[in-house]
């Protein structure tokens, strides 16, 4: 026995250095963690970012105001209605110009539709890390509905260049609006089933549950939003809180993190926050579609656009989170300098604080939960 | 509520000499000594009126002859948005500008200030890890300066060779221009990378347009 002790004194131990990534389904993208584990839990965790940077904002120095939205486009892959909206409006504020009614509802209308399908997306891929495949299907389902509606519309699948500055590109008809109105009413149906199938089940519920908590005091410190700052229990939502658009028209409510399977902040929360956001979606979709009215889509906007002098910080309310667009324009045809904030960059910035003393597994559960998309985090 | 915060700041901070700059479009700032901005920052997050919790971004722009850095700020309780700047004289083409790190307030500006240090060149002294973040580890240069070239080698790969770039592309909307008679109505937006050849017929065609149209 004593032989086995000095043999065991005479062992040395140290951390074990894993790579997570650039290629790893975990990670959704090209990030790469570097984690270093005791036996299987975390200890530390380095992000490493950059896989995917273009530089896009040296890019937009180079072309015309109209020239930049394909570039937003390129951010989050996954909510480019959203993107491309952020934008339009930053430049709309510094110019004056009115957009008519009847293309502020069908903003509405789209991107409302394009955080459905975001959502579906996390909803699929979350549960294939936690190891269900068949949500994923589902989810794909739903979503490809609302794929082929924007290709419809605007000709693409993922990078639309739809929303432009003064208005929308192209119209919706009547027949598109009935659609719309059709998929709410199953969508409506089909959430009601799949939380019940992946939300309330047992080993999902045991997979999130009480896994990466973020605390309110954390997500605050972390500048967190949208459904990662909501999961921790904070009322915030820039769509009521700060609105913009014609969201002070519709009713709808925010839905935050209760803690009902576990602590306040947790992977389940924020699964619920997601989900649960669906349904309100669906709410402002309905109103839209009825207050929608006939009428042009296009403001008056000046042939080269010229913004005046001046700077500013605009956001607003994306899928993941809020996206903020400082503008600083020196009077000329192109911008002189557009810096993109980020969410899924903030959020990245939380993992190290995070990942100590998890299992692997649960490290994998709380990327997956805090839903980043690489081309918005390198841009 | 900018005019309360820049007198708040100007009566907490000594010599931090807060100034509101009022635009007429866009949105106002206020600008602050930059060696007083952790006791700034740290003024604006305590205080109970304002209450400032979240760092939303630290971003810079560079002017030629300074960089100004901003710190956008905002309260979720109060509902306040804010931007801070601060002015730092820039010396040579590659040299970093230095200013105080505010990791201390708020975590948020870990990654923030590796961003701007990664991208302009503004060097947070206090920082615990200032690496750089997007661009690769042995990067030189600051890209979002203005008088920023790319390097020509990186790790022994050529950037941006010469049979990589598509030339009959970049010079398609010239040739556009150079066979219409009214060259102003077609918009090209590769004007940047045309072969110089073009170039100068191009412009050889659009003076003598000028002086047909001055002669009318």
């Amino acid at each position: 026995m004593d032989q086995y002790n000095e043999e065991q004194e005479k062992l040395h131990t140290d951390l074990l250095t894993l790579n997570m990534g650039p290629q790893h389904p975990a990670t959704h993208g090209v990030l790469r963690v570097e984690i270093k584990t005791d036996s299987e839990v975390v200890a530390q965790a380095i992000p490493h970012l950059g896989y995917l940077h273009r530089c896009m904002e040296k890019h937009c120095e180079d072309v015309d105001y109209r020239g930049v939205i394909p570039y937003t486009d390129r951010l989050d892959y996954l909510a480019s209605m959203s993107m491309e909206w952020g934008y339009s409006l930053a430049v709309e504020k510094m110019l004056g110009t009115e957009v008519p009614a009847r293309a502020e509802y069908i903003r509405v209308i789209i991107a409302e539709l394009q955080r459905i399908a975001s959502h579906l997306m996390y909803f699929g891929t979350y549960a294939i890390d936690l190891g269900a495949f068949t949500p994923f299907l589902y989810a794909f389902q739903d979503r490809e509905e609302i794929l082929r509606l924007f290709e419809e519309i605007s000709g693409a699948r993922l990078l639309y260049n739809y929303v432009w500055i003064g208005g929308v590109w192209n119209d919706l008809n009547d027949e598109q609006l009935r659609r719309i109105g059709k998929f709410c009413d199953k969508m409506e149906e089909n959430m009601k089933k799949y939380h019940a199938l992946v939300g309330m089940n047992k080993i999902f519920r045991d997979r999130t549950a009480n896994v990466g908590i973020i605390s309110k005091e954390l997500a605050y410190e972390y500048g967190a939003t949208g459904p990662v700052l909501r999961g921790s229990g904070v009322e915030w939502d820039l769509r009521k809180n700060r609105p913009y658009g014609y969201y002070d028209k519709f009713d709808f409510d925010i839905v935050t993190g209760k803690g009902e399977m576990g602590q306040v902040g947790d992977c389940w929360d924020r699964y619920y926050v997601r989900v649960f956001e669906i349904n309100e979606s669906i709410k402002i979709l309905r109103q839209a579609l009825d207050g929608i009215e006939a009428g042009p889509i296009m403001g008056k906007v000046p042939k080269i656009i010229k913004v005046p002098e001046g700077e500013i910080y605009l956001r607003t309310e994306c899928p993941r989170g809020e996206l903020g667009y400082h503008l600083i324009s020196d009077g000329g045809k192109k911008p002189y300098r557009l810096k993109v904030k980020s969410s899924c960059f903030t959020h990245t910035s939380m993992l190290p604080d995070l990942a100590p003393g998890q299992l692997i597994a649960d490290f994998v559960a709380t990327i997956g939960s805090i839903d980043i998309v690489l081309g918005e985090v390198d841009r | 509520m900018l005019k309360e915060i820049t007198e708040f700041l100007n009566k907490e901070v000594a010599g931090c000499n807060a100034t509101l700059k009022e635009a007429e479009v866009g949105d106002s700032t206020i600008f602050v000594e930059a060696s007083s901005i952790k006791k700034v920052c740290f003024a604006l997050k305590d205080s109970a009126e304002f209450d400032v919790n979240v760092l939303q971004a630290i971003t810079g722009c560079d002017y030629s002859d300074r960089i100004e850095v901003s710190y956008i700020l905002a309260s979720f309780t109060k509902n306040i948005e804010v931007i801070v700047k601060v002015k730092l004289p820039k010396t040579g083409k590659n040299d970093l500008v230095k200013i105080e790190s505010v990791c201390d307030v708020w975590k948020a500006a870990n990654f923030q200030e590796r961003e701007t240090y990664d991208l302009l060149g503004v060097e947070f002294t206090g920082h615990p890890d200032l690496r750089r973040i997007l661009c690769p580890y042995d990067w030189e240069g600051y890209p979002l300066r203005k008088d920023y070239e790319v390097q020509k080698v990186w790790q022994g790969l050529e950037v941006n060779p010469a049979h990589k770039i598509n030339q009959e592309d970049h010079d398609f909307m010239t040739k556009l221009k150079l066979s219409s008679d009214n060259p102003k109505i077609v918009t090209g937006s590769w004007e940047g990378h045309v072969s110089p050849e073009l170039l100068e017929q191009l412009n050889t065609k659009m003076a003598s347009l000028k002086d047909a149209s001055s002669e009318e």
